[in-house]
């Protein structure tokens, strides 16, 4: 079936997909936007039934190979040293995701320039920061103005969320060491916003919020997008964006629900569907004027894949104080003592520390930061020594780009749909595993100056594939990139990507909201262009 | 004759007035839970498969020990996954519960007091100048 043409279609509908279709909603264009996924009632999450922990094990893991619901598609990630992890849905990972809401630093965009690697980013800090406070108020940002590591900036619509005893404890041993540290920036009410409920501590943020109070963009941008007219198909699996003759979109082909193929026609494609499934549309929408796939002439799609390296350092308390399962998971505080380049550390960039509280019974023994608990006679105090009792520093890196690092698609595997997989290669760099060494020793001071009694590490965390990035890069030159400045392919110019495909480089925080700045921003360019 | 409810005796046992997780009657909990998801219960067919033909009620404990350890050197995946499965079946148990201090049930709606951010803890850390890299 062929549908009406669409103005704009946007294939996606997770946080940078409902970003640019709320912008645009009030453009007077037809907009449609096709998603795999479905709608998730928040009375469907995983902390609403007594056994959340079995459930955030199997169906409502991070992890899409695990989940296996007839949405997802897999992922084959043998030869890489991360797994990936992402959410297929309306609202995608930010269903999923702990909210952190950092902001890449100015220097950021200047990496080659300030310290000789990578590659610059064709746009800046300024002309990004009116895009990042709009965010902020869409999703709902809890925090506290006068950080000094970042920028001065608009002030948050709400204040920090509760600390707790525990980000106390590991404040003052930051404050003992003269290191930096701040209550993070959090997409979590820390008081009721917009419709949405205050936090209520219940722990662990990356599996759904029953009470709204953690933004989704199913929840924040998506009804306001839809009251504006925009129309949300999902279950609608995208495997083609169609080009003419002369090599410009013409929209795209998907299966829905029931395994039919569908036509959508438009004037002009916007992809959003994530830094694996974004190269792995396109790779998949070969024609004649595009053999090896869409907006590829550079041959980067897919390549420069990042993650951002990071290592967990867990200490343990004796101390008697509150049990550390109280309060979100993550979104207490973050130091950036570390962030920037010192060459005497051995390694260029830097990274972001960040605090996560432990969790309840059962995932504790499950482990995530350190290996399960031990069976057997230790099992016990091995248990007694975690749960409650712990407190992780997660070393969130920059990992640079690198072309062997990427995202290909699959010869063997494929989803339901027949469609290949992506297959993800990616190694951690001598300069990521350097850079890692280095904020364990430090987090081992931290978490010892805090009063733990017993501190262990992992340098590397296998499950910590959150953040997809770099797979279709922004640049002004067409041979060395994929996307301009707006997102706009340099290929084809009725194609844009919005998502973290486009990131030049991956600082070393959390990358949503600079995303979704990116996409609101993008949606002003398609504006402009739509109606010159 | 191997039974899981021994083998979950051996990687859960006794602590208080609990029995090991096998005596506490939480094998048919596991293989319920292994129903709801397959790659569990891919595991725990495997598992049983592998330990059955070498286990026996009537060893001593340190030789049952030694069986679980070569299987996990030898099938880590199957016999990870079936330690999940014993640890979620064992801590969601209320009498489990009850004994670390675990309030059971579901999270929502209730969720946990905290009392709210005090902004007079970020006394010494406003002193630091601004350091952040001009670009």
């Amino acid at each position: 079936m062929t549908h009406d043409r669409a103005d704009i279609l946007i294939i996606g509908a997770g946080a940078s997909g409902a970003a640019v279709a709320w912008r645009l909603s009030d453009a007077g264009l037809r907009i449609v936007c096709l998603e795999q996924g479905r709608w998730h009632k928040p009375g469907e999450y995983s902390t609403s039934f007594p056994d959340w922990e079995f459930r955030g094990a199997t169906s409502f893991s991070f992890n899409p190979n695990v989940r296996a619901l007839p949405e997802d598609y897999p992922v084959d990630d043998t030869a890489s040293d991360v797994t990936p992890l992402m959410f297929n849905a309306v609202g995608g990972s930010t269903v999923h995701w702990t909210a952190h809401a950092p902001r890449f630093h100015p220097s950021d965009f200047r990496v080659r320039s300030q310290d000789g690697v990578a590659d610059d980013w064709p746009l800046s800090y300024v002309d990004l920061e009116a895009y990042y406070d709009l965010n902020d108020q869409w999703m709902g940002c809890s925090g506290t103005a006068g950080d000094p590591a970042n920028p001065p900036r608009a002030p948050r619509p709400m204040p920090s969320l509760p600390l707790g005893p525990d980000g106390e404890r590991l404040a003052r041993g930051f404050d003992s060491l003269g290191w930096h540290w701040w209550p993070s920036d959090s997409y979590i009410n820390s008081v009721p916003y917009r419709g949405r409920e205050a936090c209520n501590n219940c722990g662990p943020n990356g599996l759904g919020c029953t009470v709204q109070a953690k933004a989704s963009t199913d929840v924040t941008y998506w009804p306001a997008a839809i009251a504006n007219g925009v129309e949300l198909r999902t279950g609608a699996r995208v495997f083609e964006v169609t080009t003419d003759s002369s090599g410009r979109a013409t929209g795209a082909r998907y299966f829905d629900a029931a395994g039919t193929v569908q036509s959508q026609p438009a004037r002009l494609v916007v992809l959003a569907a994530n830094g694996i499934g974004t190269p792995r549309l396109l790779l998949l929408s070969t024609s004649e004027r595009h053999p090896n796939g869409l907006a590829n002439s550079s041959g980067l799609v897919g390549r420069n894949l990042m993650f951002h390296p990071c290592a967990a350092i867990t200490g343990f308390f004796d101390d008697g104080s509150d049990p550390t399962w109280r309060g979100p998971l993550g979104n207490i505080l973050l130091s950036q003592e570390f962030y920037e380049t010192d060459s005497t550390r051995g390694f260029v960039r830097g990274y972001t520390f960040q605090m996560n509280r432990s969790t309840g019974p059962a995932r504790t023994a499950l482990g995530f930061a350190m290996a399960p608990v031990a069976w057997g006679e230790r099992h016990h105090a091995d248990f007694a020594m975690r749960f409650g009792n712990s407190t992780t520093v997660i070393a969130l890196g920059e990992d640079l780009p690198e072309e062997h690092n990427r995202v290909e698609l699959s010869a063997s595997l494929t989803d339901s749909n027949g469609i290949a997989a992506p297959k993800v290669s990616y190694r951690l760099s001598k300069n990521s595993a350097r850079m890692m060494a280095h904020a364990c020793r430090q987090a081992e001071k931290v978490l010892n100056a805090a009063g733990a009694h017993t501190v262990k590490a992992t340098p590397q965390l296998r499950p910590s594939g959150w953040h997809l990035m770099g797979t279709a890069r922004m640049g002004d030159d067409p041979r060395r990139s994929v996307v301009d400045h707006s997102g706009r392919a340099h290929d084809v110019d009725n194609l844009y990507v919005v998502d973290g495909s486009v990131f030049v480089t991956g600082a070393s925080v959390n990358p949503t909201p600079t995303l979704q700045a990116i996409a609101l921003r993008a949606a002003d360019h398609i504006r402009k262009a739509q109606h010159p | 004759m191997m039974t899981l409810s021994a083998v979950m005796d051996r990687l859960v046992p006794p602590i208080d007035d609990l029995p090991g997780a096998g005596t506490m009657g939480l094998a048919p909990e596991v293989e319920s839970l292994a129903r709801r998801h397959a790659p569990y219960q891919r595991a725990l067919a495997t598992f049983i498969e592998k330990l059955a033909p070498k286990w026996s009620a009537d060893l001593p404990a340190s030789q049952q020990d030694a069986l679980l350890r070569d299987l996990e050197a030898a099938d880590g995946a199957a016999f990870t996954a079936v330690l999940e499965l014993v640890y979620l079946a064992y801590y969601g148990d209320p009498r489990v519960h009850r004994r670390v201090g675990w309030r059971g049930g579901a999270l929502q709606p209730e969720g946990f007091p905290l009392a709210p951010f005090d902004p007079e803890i970020l006394q010494t850390t406003r002193q630091r100048k601004p350091f952040w890299r001009q670009a």
